[in-house]
């Protein structure tokens, strides 16, 4: 069992000048060093973790910037690395997401409380 | 004598901090569409949106360890692609003190760095003043 939830409850934060640099990423490293992570996406955050959404690119004066976040793109590759991605299925329907169907696979809905009375089972956990 | 203003039709008053939410995304994109319309702008950055244009960022962010050849160019960079893309209808200032305050040393060369107290001389020489987030 992962040893740290992590919550994430804020999201777009930087979508140009933080890239590939976003709490994503740390959370790539959270999980490798702290002996597994279970990540629970609530709030706006929760839209993340749609499947069918895209991140497109923007021009900036005679540049194609094509590199901004994608967190959806970050979300899979925390599965790949064992992650255990949740979402508040209660923030789904408020943030206008159609449903668990409408998510990445893998992505699991959790009741409102239900990751908070399992707090005790980690040694850590952190918001990000 | 101080500087003179070049006239534009709006002024963008960036206060909102980079790395907090996507305002710096928003103003970016809203810049370059309205001078992408032949308009003239004027950017002006308050607060920790002035450490968009340190020289010491360089042309690229450091290297993603997961994609190790791709190329994510700084703010500093992007801002001087905007600059050179639009060189008669851009100008981009910055609160010396702001900057001052937070250590951000030299910016781009086409950043102008300006007194607070002469903020309302380009409030007065644009048509219109947009301040996007809080200080």
């Amino acid at each position: 069992m992962a040893e740290t939830l992590a919550i994430m409850e804020r999201a777009y934060r930087g979508a140009l000048e933080k890239q590939f640099f976003d709490a994503l990423y740390l959370a790539v490293e959270l999980h490798r060093q702290l002996g597994g992570m279970d990540l629970l996406l609530r709030g706006p955050a929760v839209s993340y973790a749609v499947a069918v959404a895209h991140v497109g690119s923007i021009e900036v004066g005679g540049r194609k910037v094509d590199t901004l976040s994608d967190p959806r793109r970050d979300l899979i590759r925390l599965q790949e690395s064992g992650v255990a991605v949740w979402v508040e299925e209660s923030d789904l329907a408020e943030f206008g997401v159609d449903g668990p169907a409408a998510l990445l696979p893998g992505v699991r809905a959790a009741a409102p409380g239900e990751m908070a009375r399992r707090w005790p089972d980690y040694r850590t956990v952190c918001f990000l | 004598m101080g500087r003179t203003i070049p006239p534009t039709d709006v002024l963008i008053t960036l206060m909102g901090a980079p790395h907090a939410d996507d305002t710096t995304t928003s103003a970016v994109r809203l810049v370059q569409a309205m001078l992408r319309q032949g308009a003239r702008v004027q950017v002006w950055t308050c607060g920790y949106a002035t450490m968009l244009t340190q020289r010491a960022l360089g042309e690229s962010k450091p290297r993603n360890l997961a994609d190790w050849s791709v190329d994510y160019p700084s703010t500093t960079a992007l801002v001087a692609e905007l600059l050179n893309a639009f060189p008669d209808s851009l100008f981009w200032y910055g609160c010396r003190f702001c900057s001052d305050d937070r250590g951000a040393g030299e910016h781009l060369p086409g950043v102008v760095l300006r007194a607070p107290a002469k903020y309302a001389d380009n409030v007065a020489a644009a048509g219109k003043t947009l301040l996007l987030g809080v200080i």
